[in-house]
């Protein structure tokens, strides 16, 4: 899916948290958006994923803007994306049920109730596996084929959270949104997330990716974009903008050389 | 005369039958009622919503007696409801125990909807849902405090006294089967009568089904 913001604004009462945000995204691209804690990271996203409606501006999905269209269509549109967050936020529910979750909620209510119903029963009335072949493929992207049978309370944070990635993948999107989604993560979990998403990418999946980690926007983004203070500093190519960065503000971020004078950011 | 009460089972079965028909049906008309006001209230902002709370969280509290003497106000003769003819019948004693459940279930499910972590509406959300499949994920991960919520509405109307006193009359028919008659009342008519040993058998009886009723719900619930 190609995702444009065209001078988005958003706000909320009187506070205004984006201002006038360009950018695009186009399928099989990573864009990771970089930018010091409330900078309106997860606000873009949460645009992206349309939890949010803009205030200012236009979001369009493959050319259409989807607050433009009746709530059919626009859920039409936002089932094209998936979103993970930066804490897992598993259901009570074993792992399968967790990852097949967005399936079942585009399964038809007929089919939906006589599956409720026997669950209630103590066997199934058919012979239909527990978990279907496509559960168990993303879960093993996030190498935990194994583990779908698991309680989430069983699961380590970084298990959890490759779980929630998986549940976001299982409903093959064609837009992933991530919000930071390695934060809490050791390196080995980091790295087995990464290369999920590297491998989402190599299927044709935008990956629209928030995140702290200047390694980590550096290694798997195509594009980069600098946030600060509700506003796009600077967006470009990752080995430009970490390597040659236009904006002083921009480069000064990438070093870690954050510098505050009278309480003004970059002054 | 424990002996004799339980060599009458028919007097202890329509006793039973009455209170368990007339506290089950209070229960799934509250609960009815109950769960979507907690789930509005739950889940829409909205101007006056503390105060609608607090107005659910002190219906927790009912005087039990004052509810029987408003509900008798509103069905005796000269009452808006007068002309049902509910007086002394076991519909009236089901709308007041539907009136003192319900705060105690509203009340009970709201705090548990509210407790369901808005990370996980939005993982909801996030996954494709609608809005109804986001109301049913949290009704899910809510279950647990929902259901004590009911139980807990249901023992406060199968240990109702003072109200179903009022609005029922405590009466049985002249075989001694009840028509009104529920085990809390009966217990206060043995022991008025000095048969304290009846009492406490009907006590006993009272638990023994509050404690399956705890199952058999607990159990469905997957607890």
């Amino acid at each position: 899916m190609n995702l444009e913001f065209t001078d988005v604004s958003y706000g909320v009462d009187d506070t205004e948290i984006l201002t006038d945000i360009s950018l695009a995204l186009e399928s099989g691209e990573i864009v990771t958006i970089i930018g010091p804690s409330g900078a309106g990271k997860t606000t873009l996203l949460r645009l992206a994923a349309l939890f949010e409606q803009p205030t200012d501006g236009t979001i369009r999905c493959d050319g259409t803007d989807p607050w433009g269209l009746s709530r059919d269509d626009r859920l039409a549109i936002r089932r094209r994306i998936g979103m993970v967050f930066q804490q897992a936020s598993l259901f009570d529910a074993p792992v399968a049920r967790n990852v097949d979750i967005g399936r079942r909620v585009r399964r038809p209510w007929p089919q939906r109730i006589r599956g409720f119903l026997e669950r209630l029963l103590p066997r199934r009335l058919d012979d239909s596996p527990a978990v279907d072949e496509r559960t168990l493929e993303a879960l093993e992207l996030v190498g935990l084929r194994d583990a779908w049978d698991r309680d989430p309370a069983s699961l380590s944070g970084g298990e959890a959270q490759r779980v929630s990635f998986a549940r976001a993948l299982a409903a093959d999107p064609d837009l992933l949104v991530l919000d930071e989604p390695t934060s809490d993560l050791d390196p080995r979990n980091t790295a087995i997330l990464e290369r999920a998403i590297e491998r989402a990418r190599e299927h044709d999946h935008g990956v629209l990716l928030a995140t702290h980690d200047m390694h980590q926007a550096e290694r798997i983004s195509d594009r980069v974009a600098f946030l600060l203070e509700g506003e796009l500093v600077e967006v470009g190519p990752s080995d430009r903008v970490f390597e040659n960065p236009r904006d002083e503000r921009t480069a000064r971020f990438v070093r870690g050389d954050l510098l505050y004078d009278d309480n003004e950011l970059f002054a | 005369m424990a002996l004799e009460f339980i060599a009458e089972p028919t007097y202890l079965r329509s006793i039973i039958r009455v209170s368990l028909t007339v506290s089950l049906t209070a229960i799934v008309l509250s609960t009815l009622v109950s769960l979507p006001i907690a789930f509005v209230v739950g889940f829409a902002e909205f101007p006056g919503k503390r105060l609608l709370t607090a107005i659910i969280n002190t219906g927790m509290g009912f005087p039990s007696v004052a509810v029987g003497l408003l509900v008798l106000l509103f069905i005796s003769n000269d009452g808006p409801l007068g002309t049902l003819e509910l007086v002394y019948t076991p519909e009236a004693m089901i709308i007041s125990q539907c009136i003192l459940a319900a705060p105690v279930i509203t009340g009970v499910a709201l705090s548990a909807v509210e407790s369901v972590d808005d990370a996980v509406r939005d993982a909801a959300y996030g996954v494709g849902g609608t809005r109804t499949d986001v109301a049913l994920i949290t009704l899910k991960e809510a279950r647990y405090g929902v259901i004590t919520g009911i139980l807990a509405g249901f023992g406060r109307a199968i240990s109702e006294v003072g109200s179903v006193l009022i609005v029922g009359g405590n009466i049985a028919y002249a075989d001694g089967t009840s028509k009104t008659r529920t085990i809390t009342t009966a217990i206060t008519f043995e022991t008025r009568r000095g048969e304290f040993e009846t009492a406490l058998a009907l006590g006993a009886v009272l638990i023994v089904l509050v404690l399956l009723v705890n199952g058999i719900v607990l159990r469905l619930g997957g607890r």
